[in-house]
């Protein structure tokens, strides 16, 4: 399955292109028309089309009945879906930024995660919480997480993190049939959305017909033998670009794209690396207890041996993101990072 | 050949806009009425959609800053 990340840009016949934020919205609209019990709620997510324009269009379809407008308590909406979720409701519910998971997390840690646990399985919790991740556009460090970590450290839950609109909407229609709970984290720099930035090869042709992507699946979005470089989301993307750079130097990078986080696709990383025998992981979310310790890991623990070099990691450092804009770009990973990190394995 | 022109009634001021996606390709086929790009004005996004059917010619990429009535392609 391709994900054409690398080819948005090349026109071809009936092209469909598609940002993430129409991929998502088409998703939930075309389930709701099949399946009385999905509804959508939160912030803003009504006639405004959600701030991140992931649910433009489904007020005039569906109505104010299925598409909900919430008010500014996210402790009080994501306890509700968890409710309507387990009374047999297929709830789509959005938290408009991850960062503000800290008032609601009891809802979702204790009670969505665990509930089916707690119950042998007597109750399902068929949430799809939709929350956006990233920084890069100066918005301070209450809004600009990622916090993948989090969410996949905990069990329970499935998530999972989009790089391009093919894939937002197939693991959309894969989350809202999943009964289990799915914690769907788009990056804002990849919604095609002009105020956050935009990455225009996230925006890719996408059918119209409804499709899933299974989860557990990582795609190989480019080929290489010299290094393997495994990322999510905007990490993705980065890690596209730094291949274009090494490709440049000579040098013929894999990028890998887990597209979920739980569950991982541990296979594909490590047959990858095998193949190269060098890893580097990117993440924007904080290096320490997170992704790229994990993946990193995954190789250690199943065959050491076929690392050439010792594996690198650029990530988000262990801070919290600075608002004024030259200092969160210098945190920020980036491609030439990514190059610079293949440089420092060479000469180790 | 049909110019392809940022709509006038979409926003009151005389802001302008910035192209945030182009939805086709350049060369792309396109048919009227089709969503082909996607403009935003002070953080609402507003759509434009084809005059015509044809092959596009962009003459404004993304990011282009544009203009109440301004052209951005051509369809021939």
């Amino acid at each position: 399955m391709s994900t054409a990340t690398a080819t948005a840009v090349k026109p071809q016949q009936n092209e469909r292109r598609v940002t993430i934020a129409r991929a998502m919205a088409e998703a939930v609209a075309q389930e709701m028309r099949i399946d009385p019990r999905v509804f959508v709620m939160g912030e803003d997510i009504g006639q405004l089309g959600g701030v991140y324009g992931n649910t433009r269009g489904l007020i005039e379809e569906f109505g104010p009945e299925r598409i909900r407008d919430t008010p500014i308590s996210e402790t009080a909406f994501m306890g509700a879906a968890v409710g309507a979720a387990s009374d047999g409701m297929r709830p789509v519910v959005e938290l408009m930024f991850v960062d503000f998971f800290g008032v609601c997390f009891d809802a979702i840690y204790n009670l969505m995660a665990k509930n089916i646990y707690f119950s042998g399985g007597n109750v399902k919790v068929p949430v799809v919480l939709m929350t956006s991740t990233g920084g890069g556009y100066s918005d301070g460090g209450q809004h600009s997480q990622c916090l993948y970590g989090t969410f996949a450290h905990l069990p329970g839950m499935k998530v999972v993190c989009p790089s391009n609109a093919y894939d937002a909407k197939g693991l959309m229609v894969s989350a809202i049939r999943d009964d289990s709970p799915v914690i769907y984290m788009y990056h804002k720099g990849l919604q095609g959305m002009g105020w956050l930035g935009t990455e225009p090869a996230a925006t890719v042709h996408v059918p119209e017909e409804t499709y899933m992507i299974p989860f557990g699946k990582a795609a190989i979005v480019r080929e290489g033998t010299d290094v393997t470089i495994v990322g999510v989301g905007m990490g993705v993307h980065n890690g596209l670009k730094a291949a274009d750079k090494l490709a440049a130097q000579g040098v013929s990078a894999e990028v890998v794209d887990l597209r979920t986080l739980v569950p991982l696709d541990r296979d594909t990383v490590f047959n990858s690396v095998k193949k190269t025998g060098r890893l580097i992981v990117v993440d924007e979310d904080y290096q320490s207890y997170g992704l790229t310790g994990e993946i990193i890991a995954t190789i250690a623990e199943r065959d050491v041996r076929v690392l050439k070099a010792s594996p690198q990691r650029v990530a988000y450092p262990d801070i919290p993101i600075p608002f004024s804009r030259p200092m969160e770009q210098f945190a920020l990973p980036n491609p030439d990072k990514i190059v610079d990190a293949f440089h420092a394995m060479k000469r180790a | 050949m049909v110019a392809v022109k940022i709509p006038t009634d979409l926003w009151e001021e005389d802001t302008e806009a910035v192209i945030t996606t182009w939805l086709v390709g350049d060369g792309g086929s396109v048919s009227e009425g089709q969503l082909i790009a996607e403009i935003m004005v002070e953080k609402v996004q507003h759509e434009v959609r084809a005059p015509a059917s044809g092959t596009i010619k962009i003459s404004q990429p993304a990011e282009a800053v544009v203009a109440k009535g301004g052209e951005i392609g051509t369809i021939t």
